[in-house]
């Protein structure tokens, strides 16, 4: 827990020292303040003993300036600990972006995206509560109670021991509640990941919730999560409402213990009344910083478990730089551009899905793969793009190791047209850009036009820069499709491998497709996933894969 | 929502009436204590039996009512947040295809996440608050009026001034929090847009674009909060600074009062102690007025979700078998349709088809030329721009959408699948399914033997986007789902484009099995699968270039003879 916490204080960095302090001084700016005030009707009550008006406007004036001072010391600091809190905040959403972004690439196949999601908005806005309130309401609180328990001490410690001893009971109980209350918050926060999970099943699922029935089922399913957080909720409002009441009752409870003791210790002669009176007057403030620091503590308990979650996240073992082969390569021809030899790989120990699998795509050629469906075609894809480790077996691009090379080496090589052209929420021309960093205009338009896209780019009112929906809605599959293309043609990679790339293209647009991939014929390496015979037929080579069962 | 908020909103007043018996009792237990302890330092003997019976009651009031009072606060926010998100969940499966086109998933997230923590907040703190303080101000000002009225007077005096600088910065607060709010949706979509993408984000290496693109965002975020916290902070400063100036003024009045034998100096000091009291709350309100503003970005951003309207639900519920209809499932005239409602792109130029009950058309073209927009059309996601689209022989217009959606299934190899098991994925074919008809449908549609391969059958969960199924198997649980559904008509999307040779004939075999009886719908890139169609459309330029059997076609010597020409070519 502490642990946690201090983890989380760290990811301040070196702005640490100058929130704290900022903290510190705020907290002077507002006690000073309060003091100030009290001064006044000090003033006050003085001149209405002494009858005259007098002498009160000079003490009234410099109370009120000395108040202005405070509050804009209070100001000062408070803006900086409040730009610290923020950045912080910051720090630590886009540390579980760029953690999120680095996984390996079996969490994004078997976890929901709404996990992440929840851990990016839910969580952070939870945890970074403690950066910008919980933490400074429990140090202000705890400040003050020492500045309180200086001056009792020197009047009497025996007392203000005894006195501690009754507030320590009542923040005895009110720790009692950290822990549940701890554990609350991990459970709002599970419960608002399930919640934001079927929440995401209607808003993608859309176009099955229109057409099939099960627009009731999703409903009734993001309906019952929500009940489950409301359940949820509730017991954690039972839990604070717990704690209020026991505040409620440690506060007359308190007040009656600390007479009683000041009346005793009175009578045994261990303390004066002018000390007893000047002990209990601070101690009356005293009790209620310490019952704020028992009310705090639990509160800033609930923001911890949003920061364990937080934490568990960002300590998942991210995508290696590059994976490691047990096996020895064996050669590898000059002329090779991509070797694979003797793979073996399954996602699970009871279905093998390559086994023992070798091939040899030589520089310049154009390698077809064909075979059944689900007989590890895409998995291949998977395993040259470097997405999955083989279990046996080496690979190898334009003569290195794969093991030699770090995954981001080995994807620079490579030009993936994906099966599902997935396109970015973002202009067109952004969305070609992505395959070559920098790509001017010119090359933007060259490669549209050599993906044969250009044209219907042209005929959108908004050309490259139409900007595309959630879902590149606007445009059909077969434009969505040579879009892709296109960007795997800007990429200038020395191999390019299309994952059944031309499927969703009209006749047309492929007859073009395959003109612009025959033109690269020879200068690039192209590995095609393959199905139709038209594409096998240009092929140089075609790879025909069985099933391993 | 202001429903939503109603409907429990006795626990808002059991709230106000608690918080209040709750504090009355506390000022009266400490009030015995101070009493006791006063008299003590004045050299009294203090008389415990006096009041520790009544004072232990108090304790043991106080201690209930705190509980029920805090309890009954937060499980009214917590039940507003329910009801609110409840009618939304129902309420956004009701809105039509457009508004998720335009919005899309990420906004409509934050807004349900992010913006409903605000609104927890204001129905949990902001809004009981103020009912307290206004309740806590009225009383006190009765006090006042009875022991000055005149003291009123000044202590109101300087509230315009208070009034005109917090609405000046409130503003320019709520302005901030709704800039704010907009960066936090760009974050949450880039994010969502980053994570669907991955596959291609990791082959392309886009880490450093995308990091950095999110960089900024979160940047702009803290940098708004930072703006926003230096005028709040000033806001502040100045309510202290603002309400002090009242109260030395009230001071220095009452003092004169005293100076002049007006009133005493107890009375001075009771005045005091209900300043005191009712200063807290005055500042309060007026800062209410901050929180209403900035909370009331959230609250709106929320509504605009609630006042989209649905779509519609008029219509009858038509039986599609039973109700007689000249023997046509479809009858299209002259449709045309348009995204925008400047109608400046028209996807749809007049469309003329029709179909009768039983038969199996199909439609051909380039992509971009309309073919998808007729399905969306015909499935409602969309309504027409103009001209006549009849289904069973009733205008489209007369059925309701669910009813006339029930008429259709659609087979595709692009088919959504959700998060969850391979038979959850099946079973949404149809409601109230029992597993005997799950397998029956996955046998027929081919896919029950690939399934039982699996190492968890039909538990099998499929990623996200069913990552691990290829086109051909998607398409297979699509038949089955359309198996299950059993709908009049089926709506076939590119039936055999992504499947490999091998696997062509246990779909075509599974095609055959669910087309029989059917009336069918193929669109298509590919002219060798839909030349068995009665009857082929060839779509261009968003109508309905050419039309006619397959061999009628070809001796047209048009634009379908010369794809089918190229394919050919292709395929040789």
């Amino acid at each position: 827990m502490f642990k946690t916490f201090f983890r989380f204080m760290k990811l301040m960095g070196k702005r640490l020292p100058i929130y704290l302090l900022a903290i510190l001084l705020s907290t002077l700016g507002q006690a000073g303040g309060r003091i100030a005030n009290s001064y006044l009707l000090k003033h006050i009550i003085t001149a209405a003993q002494a009858g005259s008006m007098e002498h009160v406007f000079a003490p009234v004036f410099g109370t009120f300036a000395a108040l202005v001072c405070c509050l804009l010391l209070w100001r000062f600091s408070i803006i900086r600990y409040n730009i610290e809190a923020r950045t912080a905040t910051g720090i630590v959403e886009k540390l579980v972006f760029s953690k999120a972004m680095r996984l390996p690439m079996s969490y994004y196949e078997l976890n929901h995206s709404s996990n992440f999601m929840s851990t990016l908005i839910f969580d952070t806005q939870k945890a970074s509560d403690i950066y910008t309130s919980r933490l400074r309401r429990l140090l202000a609180a705890i400040l003050s109670a020492i500045v309180y328990l200086i001056p009792m001490f020197y009047f009497s410690p025996e007392l203000t021991l005894c006195f501690i001893g009754i507030s320590f009971l009542a923040f005895v109980g009110n720790s009692l509640f950290a822990k549940p209350m701890k554990k609350a918050g991990r459970q709002l926060s599970d419960k608002n990941a399930l919640l934001l999970e079927k929440l995401t099943n209607i808003l993608t699922g859309m176009e099955l919730v229109k057409i099939f029935p099960v627009g009731t089922k999703l409903t009734s399913e993001y309906e019952d999560a929500g009940i489950d957080y409301y359940r949820t909720q509730k017991h954690a409002n039972r839990l604070s409402a717990g704690l209020e009441s026991l505040n409620c009752f440690f506060d007359l409870a308190g007040a009656l213990a600390s007479l009683g003791l000041g009346v005793w210790f009175v009578s045994l002669g261990r303390v004066s009344l002018a000390n007893l009176s000047a002990i209990y007057t601070l101690y009356g403030t005293f009790r209620y910083v310490f019952l704020d620091i028992g009310l705090y503590l639990p509160q800033m308990m609930g923001c911890i478990g949003n920061a364990e979650k937080i934490f568990a996240f960002l300590d998942m073992e991210e995508e290696p730089e590059h994976w490691l082969c047990r096996d020895s390569m064996n050669d590898v021809a000059d002329d090779a551009m991509l070797t694979m030899q003797n793979i073996c790989f399954s996602y699970n120990e009871n279905n093998v899905v390559l086994e023992d699998f070798s091939a040899e795509i030589k520089k310049g050629s154009f390698v077809a793969v064909a075979g059944e469906s689900g007989c590890g075609k895409s998995t291949l894809t998977k395993l040259l793009l470097g997405f999955y480790p083989p279990k046996k077996g080496c690979l190898a691009i334009d003569g290195k190791a794969y093991a030699d090379l770090t995954l981001e080496e080995v994807r620079a090589q490579i030009a993936y047209v994906p099966q599902e052209p997935y396109l970015y929420e973002t202009s067109i021309a952004e969305n070609i850009s992505y395959g070559k960093c920098g790509a001017n205009r010119e090359e933007i338009i060259a490669a549209a036009k050599a993906a044969n896209a250009h044209d219907f780019i042209t005929r959108l009112p908004n050309g490259y820069d139409t900007v595309l929906g959630s879902r590149g809605n606007t445009l059909s599959g077969g434009e969505r499709q040579r879009i892709a293309i296109a960007r795997a043609i800007i990429r200038n990679a020395p191999l390019i491998i299309l994952d059944e790339a031309t499927s969703a293209l009209d006749n047309e647009s492929e007859t073009l497709v395959q003109d612009a991939i025959r033109n690269l014929k020879g200068k690039r390496t192209i590995l095609m996933i393959a199905h139709r015979p038209s594409s096998i037929a240009a092929a140089d080579f075609v790879i025909r894969m069985g099933s391993a069962n | 929502m202001v429903k939503q908020s109603f409907r429990k909103g006795y626990l808002l007043i059991f709230f106000v009436i608690l918080s209040f018996v709750s504090s009355e009792i506390v000022i009266q237990g400490n009030d015995y204590i101070a009493t006791a302890a006063d008299a003590m330092f004045v050299g009294e003997p203090i008389h415990f039996s006096e009041f520790i019976v009544p004072l232990l009651v108090l304790v043991v009031l106080g201690t209930i009512t705190a509980y029920f009072k805090s309890i009954s606060g937060k499980h009214y926010s917590a039940a507003v947040q329910k009801e609110v998100r409840t009618f939304l969940g129902k309420h956004l499966v009701r809105l039509p295809f457009s508004y998720f086109d335009e919005k899309g998933a990420g906004n409509i997230m934050t807004r349900l996440i992010s913006d409903m923590e605000e609104l927890g907040r204001f129905f949990s703190e902001i809004l009981p608050e103020l009912l307290v303080n206004i309740i806590t101000v009225l009383t006190a000002t009765v006090y006042f009026v009875k022991m000055d009225p005149r003291l009123i007077i000044v202590l109101f005096a300087s509230y315009p001034l208070m009034l005109l600088v917090t609405d000046f910065l409130s503003k320019k607060l709520a302005m901030l929090a709704q800039k704010l709010r907009i960066h936090m949706d760009e974050r949450t979509e880039l994010a969502n847009d980053a994570i669907n993408g991955i596959v291609v984000g990791r082959s392309y290496n886009l880490y450093p674009i995308q990091k950095q693109k999110i960089d900024t965002v979160i940047d702009n975020m803290v940098a708004q909060a930072c703006k926003s916290t230096r005028i709040s902070s000033l806001s502040w400063v100045l309510k202290n600074v603002i309400t002090t100036i009242p109260v030395i003024v009230c001071y220095l009045f009452a003092l004169y009062e005293v100076v002049n034998h007006r009133i005493t100096i107890g009375e001075l000091l009771a005045f005091a102690v209900l300043l005191g009291r009712i200063l807290g709350p005055l500042g309060d309100i007026i800062f209410c007025a901050n929180d209403f503003r900035e909370i009331g970005v959230s609250l709106k951003r929320i509504q605009e979700i609630y006042r989209q309207q649905p779509e519609r639900t008029d219509g009858s519920d038509y039986a599609p078998l039973s109700c007689d209809t000249d023997g046509y499932a479809i009858t299209w005239d002259n449709v045309t349709f348009s995204y925008d409602k400047e109608q400046t792109r028209q996807v749809l130029n007049g469309v003329t088809f029709s179909l009768e009950a039983g038969a199996h058309i199909a439609f051909v073209g380039g992509s971009g030329e309309g073919k998808s927009t007729i399905f969306k059309l015909l499935c409602g996601f969309y309504e027409k721009s103009g001209g006549e689209y009849k289904l069973f022989g009733h205008s489209f217009d007369q059925w309701t959408l669910q009813a006339a959606r029930s008429c259709f299934s659609e087979v595709s190899q692009n088919v959504f699948l959700f998060p969850e098991s391979i038979r959850q994925n099946v079973a949404c074919g149809k409601e109230h399914v029992t597993e005997e008809e799950i397998i029956t449908a996955c046998k027929n549609a081919n896919i029950h033997d690939f399934i039982m391969q699996l190492p968890e059958q039909y538990d099998t969960l499929v990623g996200e986007r069913g990552v691990r199924l290829s086109g051909g198997q998607r398409q297979r649980i699509s038949i089955a789902r359309a198996f299950l559904k059993n709908a009049p008509i089926l709506l076939l999307d590119e039936p055999t484009a992504a499947i490999d040779i091998e696997s062509e004939a246990k779909i075509q075999e599974a095609l055959e099995r669910i087309t029989a009886h059917k009336t069918v719908i193929t669109i298509a890139h590919r002219l060798s699968t839909v030349q068995n169609a009665q009857r082929i459309y060839v779509v261009s330029g968003g109508k309905i270039a050419e039309s006619g059997s397959h061999q009628e076609l070809l001796e047209q010597h048009g634009i379908y003879a010369e794809l089918y020409g190229r394919e050919l070519a292709e395929n040789v």
